[in-house]
């Protein structure tokens, strides 16, 4: 990591000269209830002082909702090309808990199997972290993600009157150089900035107790009452999965035109939480009822990458809570299971 | 192989369905090459009773639709509901709501008996339908999808998830967070959130999805300061043929 500080006017034309080089992607309001990351054209349309979201901005890019994945052709033989769809882009304004996210799909789809899409895309995404505002329900403290470590190749905090720069790679630091002025960080830059992430650190007002939460997740498991009332006014409607930023599920599709020679597979977000994700050939279903499924996708998210990744498949953002029309909170469910199971 | 004889009918409806057929624009020509139609109420003036595969669009309404309805039945293997009047009864069934004898004579006044009016229902109510293209207009992509999958043999993907799924794939904000009312939570999608997409509530046209959670949605509208009356008429709306009921525990 280096560290540097820049200036405010420097940081301004430092953001046009990416606007005009790049394909850029940033926060922009989309109507009064939350922003959405888009293209970018001009400066004037950017607006990092955002607080909601509702899809993640990096899964939205290297997990698209709807993916083509293979083309195909029949005729007298039948021809298969891949499709890998890609192209350079600047990330800019993604905050900690949602690159955190993404680290947490950059590891599970390279993991047991590499996917090249995903890792196309990543490899051409350049990350430029900033810190934007939590929402009531983010708890993103508690889950160890309102800070990222890594994952991003320049994240950029705003000081009272400069900005604070972390350079994680050779590629942020180029861009960096080619595109702007920069100075060393002195200590009085370090000493502004942790305070700076003392205050950033209050403003996270929900709290989750999941200190040595780890293999108390069995306890509750069997426990059909409690996820029985937990789930009870649940749509099975799959919102929590599709605007979480580490729910990966997808569904793979055959799409044939109707001229009967051309078609394309495609992948599309799938969900735990619908009816027929655990629906088999014979009419089997692994899980009929919304208390079986929520129990996986807590399971999912508390101890089954817990187990396989030593991390809680779960940042804190709060959409899953934003989004539940049936108010089923996810932070209030772990503080009621940590209470269960320590008694 | 021999292309399928199609038959694409109308029964009691405003014809918007069969129009979705027509905008099928870039896809309409293969359609015409991948199967035969002979006949298509609201297109072609040719018409022969030989065909394997009946599209219907619109309600049972009247004593001569139903005989209609029979004669399709008995002729083609596959029956296929089009769009909401033929799925589920659709905006004509809110003539059951008040009776048939009130509403011919709300309408028609003193000429009601000229009138041959009989209580509304979906066609399944007097024949086997095989396949449904739901929606108030149904999804064009949604019918090709059926048409292509009678073709090739396999079964047609028709979604049995609520239309909030469609909203997060598409970005959407819902519209309870802009202040406004919507049955995407307990209506089968397919029609690509077509409604939530332009900062509409969904009115629930492609009807429910198998396993609703009725009584979580009437919680959500009554929170959202809808009124018993103003629910049951939401509900209504389109599906007033199938009446809703709330079950008592919703598994
Ligand atoms: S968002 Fe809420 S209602 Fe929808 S599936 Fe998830 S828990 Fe159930
Ligand atoms: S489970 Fe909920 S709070 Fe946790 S990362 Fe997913 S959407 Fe965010
Ligand atoms: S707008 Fe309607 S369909 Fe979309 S997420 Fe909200 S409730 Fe569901």
């Amino acid at each position: 990591m280096l560290y540097k500080v820049m200036g405010r006017d420097v940081f301004k034309d430092f953001v046009k000269s990416l606007i005009s080089n790049y394909e850029f992607i940033g926060p922009k309001r989309k109507d009064k209830a939350v922003h959405d990351f888009v293209p970018i054209k001009d400066i004037s349309e950017l607006d990092i002082n955002y607080k909601r979201t509702t899809i993640p901005p990096a899964k939205k890019i290297l997990f698209p909702p709807d993916e083509k994945l293979v083309a195909y052709e029949v005729n007298e033989k039948i021809k298969v090309r891949p499709v890998v769809e890609s192209s350079e882009k600047v990330l800019f304004g993604i905050n900690a808990w949602d690159i955190n996210g993404m680290n947490f799909l950059d590891r599970f789809f390279v993991t047991d199997f590499v996917d090249e899409n995903y890792l196309e895309r990543r490899k051409k995404l350049i990350v430029i972290g900033m810190d934007s505002e939590p929402t009531e329900t983010n708890f993103s403290p508690s889950m160890d993600s309102e800070y990222a470590k890594d994952g991003f190749d320049l994240y950029i905090t705003e000081l009272k009157d400069r900005y604070f720069i972390r350079i994680n790679t050779a590629r942020g630091d180029e861009i960096l150089k080619k595109y702007s002025v920069t100075e060393n960080a002195l200590v009085k830059d370090f000493k502004d900035y942790n305070n700076y992430m003392d205050n950033y650190r209050k403003k996270f007002k929900l709290d989750v107790n999941i200190k040595d939460f780890y293999d108390n997740f069995e306890l509750i498991y069997d426990d059909d009452e409690f996820w029985e009332k937990v789930a009870k006014n649940c749509y099975s409607c799959g919102s929590c999965n599709l605007a979480c930023p580490t729910c990966f599920c997808f569904n793979v599709k055959d799409d044939i035109e109707l001229n009967l020679k051309d078609g394309n597979k495609t992948r599309e977000w799938d969900s735990c939480m619908l009816p027929e994700y655990g629906l088999v050939a014979g009419g089997h279903n692994f899980r009929p009822d919304k208390e079986n499924r929520l129990k996986q996708r807590y399971r999912c998210k508390l101890k089954t990458f817990l187990d396989k990744f030593g991390r809680y498949a779960c940042v804190g953002c709060g959409r899953c809570i934003e989004v539940c029309l049936a108010k089923i909170n996810i932070a209030d469910n772990i503080n009621s299971i940590k209470k269960e199971v320590s008694v | 192989m021999s292309k399928p004889k199609v038959g694409i009918f109308g029964i009691t409806g405003c014809g918007g369905c069969q129009l979705e057929i027509l905008n099928l624009e870039d896809q309409l020509l293969d359609l015409v090459n991948a199967v035969e139609i002979v006949h298509f109420t609201e297109a072609i003036t040719e018409h022969s009773d030989n065909y394997e595969i009946a599209l219907v669009e619109g309600s049972i309404t009247t004593e001569h639709d139903v005989e209609r309805i029979k004669k399709i039945g008995d002729i083609a293997k596959i029956i296929v509901a089009v769009g909401s009047c033929a799925v589920s009864g659709g905006l004509n069934c809110l003539k059951n709501l008040y009776g048939v004898e009130r509403a011919k004579e709300l309408v028609y006044g003193d000429k009601k008996d000229w009138i041959d009016s009989i209580e509304v229902k979906p066609i399944d109510e007097y024949i086997r339908v095989d396949y449904y293209a739901r929606g108030c207009p149904p999804n064009r992509l949604e019918i090709v999808d059926i048409i292509r999958s009678l073709i090739i043999g396999r079964k047609p993907e028709i979604p049995n998830y609520p239309v909030c799924v469609e909203c997060k794939r598409n970005g959407n904000t819902c519209v309870y967070d802009i202040g406004i009312t919507c049955l995407g939570p307990v209506t089968r999608a397919g029609c690509n959130s077509r409604c939530p997409s332009s900062a509409t509530g969904c009115e629930g046209c492609r009807g429910l999805i198998d396993d609703p959670n009725i009584n979580a949605q009437k919680d959500l509208l009554a929170e959202n300061g809808l009124t018993v009356e103003d629910i049951i008429n939401q509900f209504n709306l389109y599906n007033a043929c199938k009446k809703v009921e709330a079950k008592e525990s919703s598994k």
